[in-house]
């Protein structure tokens, strides 16, 4: 039996070849990317059409509630300074949320491929250089990095450069290992399911020994763990990091 | 960059290693979270906010027509309080006035009276005086055709009333006095 786990399907290239960079690959990632974010915005005009000022419909009370938590994290994390990065704070919730659920459609999550992440964890990264920039001025955030003693300007430099990496792969693995592990279960449970069946005798055991019956129930239980809790899990930590470490970088 | 494939099936369509870096993917998602902070802002954030503005403003707007009418109350209360005030006060000058002008009339009417009593008294006195007069008068005729009767049987003779008139007359005044 052939179990495979590969990344995101290429659908194709275009455009130009540019050095360096090649033609641009047409993703799994990518279109998925678009139906995720297609999705989301449906939602919020389904959410906000024909709002009212007074005796708002459930609809409405969803989106003034979506605003406030939204407000409240970002604020609370951040102070009310940082309240221009509410909507960008929110979109990355919204969209790695999405990404991780769209799993359960049977498509393949943007983000178990790594360039989703390594994308998002670039963005913070130069947000939390230009806050440590704007704090301290581009010499002082230089000479940051020889504090407290010259010496460990070079661990200094790598935990800087860890941050998105660590922040990337986190949520990536996370994901990636909730795919692998699913894949695996599926595979084992349809072999196990086939060798059990396979052991009644005459056709009736050829005929379920071909049909997963094991693969229906039991994965949905891991599923639960693996797609739910830690798809939501991931885009709060994420987005708790971003916004600590950006107001963080801000303190100096 | 480095990239491993767990085991890839022999499709027609390619596919990218499970743990790849690529250039363009990464710009384009980085393009995609920013088109999507653009259209959640657009789509939810602004419009919600529109809303809880234009809420706020309405129950600004409503606590600042509360205050107008409660002061508007307050000053009605303040006219109404003073009219009564007023009214009271005209209330008073009025009874006031009323029992001044009673007293007033009666000390008129008790004036009048006894005036009136003064008066009566004093024309009874002059109805006395002449009644007095008018019997003294009586008296005196009487008393001079008396004397003239006894003079008449003293002397016998009839004695001319015309004659002696004075002479009569002339003897009452002096016994009068």
């Amino acid at each position: 039996m052939e179990i495979s786990i590969s990344g995101a399907k290429v659908y194709g290239y275009i455009g130009p070849d540019i050095p360096l960079l090649g033609r641009f690959p047409l993703t799994e990632t990518l279109i998925v990317s678009w139906i995720v974010m297609l999705a989301i915005t449906l939602l919020c005009v389904f959410l906000t059409h024909n709002m009212k000022v007074e005796k708002i419909s459930k609809r409405q009370a969803l989106a003034e509630w979506l605003v406030e938590m939204a407000d409240k994290f970002v604020i609370g994390n951040m102070g009310s300074k940082f309240s221009y990065m509410v909507p960008f704070v929110a979109a990355l919730f919204a969209t790695s949320l999405f990404s991780n659920l769209i799993g359960l459609l049977g498509v393949r999550s943007p983000t178990a491929d790594l360039n989703t992440e390594a994308a998002w964890a670039i963005v913070v990264f130069i947000m939390i250089t230009a806050q440590k920039i704007k704090a301290g001025g581009f010499g002082g955030y230089l000479l940051g990095f020889t504090k407290p003693i010259p010496l460990l300007t070079p661990f200094n430099v790598l935990s800087e450069l860890s941050t998105p990496i660590s922040m990337a792969c986190r949520h990536f693995g996370n994901i990636l290992s909730g795919l692998v592990i699913n894949g695996l279960i599926y595979a084992a449970l349809a072999g196990a399911g086939s060798a059990l069946f396979g052991l009644i005798p005459g056709a009736v055991g050829n005929v379920l020994s071909t049909i997963p019956i094991l693969d229906v129930g039991i994965p949905a239980i891991l599923s639960f763990y693996f797609d739910w809790f830690t798809g939501v899990m991931q885009a709060y930590i994420f987005c708790m990091l971003t916004t600590m470490y950006i107001a963080n970088a801000a303190e100096g | 960059m480095g990239s491993f494939v767990l085991l890839s099936e022999a499709a027609q369509i390619e596919e990218a290693g499970l743990v790849s870096i690529d250039t363009w993917t990464i710009i384009a998602m980085i393009c995609n979270l920013f088109i999507q902070m653009l259209l959640i802002k657009k789509f939810l954030f602004k419009r919600v906010r529109d809303v809880l503005d234009k809420r706020r403003e309405l129950a600004e707007e409503e606590l600042r027509k509360a205050r107008v009418s409660r002061d508007e109350a307050e000053k009605l209360r303040t006219e109404y309080e003073n009219n009564m005030e007023q009214a009271r006060e005209k209330a008073t000058q009025i009874i006031d006035l009323a029992q001044k002008n009673a007293t007033a009339k009666s000390d008129e009417i008790i004036r009048e009276a006894s005036q009136e009593a003064v008066a009566m008294k004093a024309r009874a006195e002059a109805d006395i005086a002449l009644e007095r007069r008018k019997a003294v008068n009586e008296v005196k005729n009487e008393i001079g055709s008396m004397a003239m009767e006894i003079a008449g049987k003293v002397i016998e003779r009839e004695v001319s009333e015309q004659d002696h008139a004075k002479l009569i007359d002339e003897f009452i005044e002096q016994v009068g006095t």
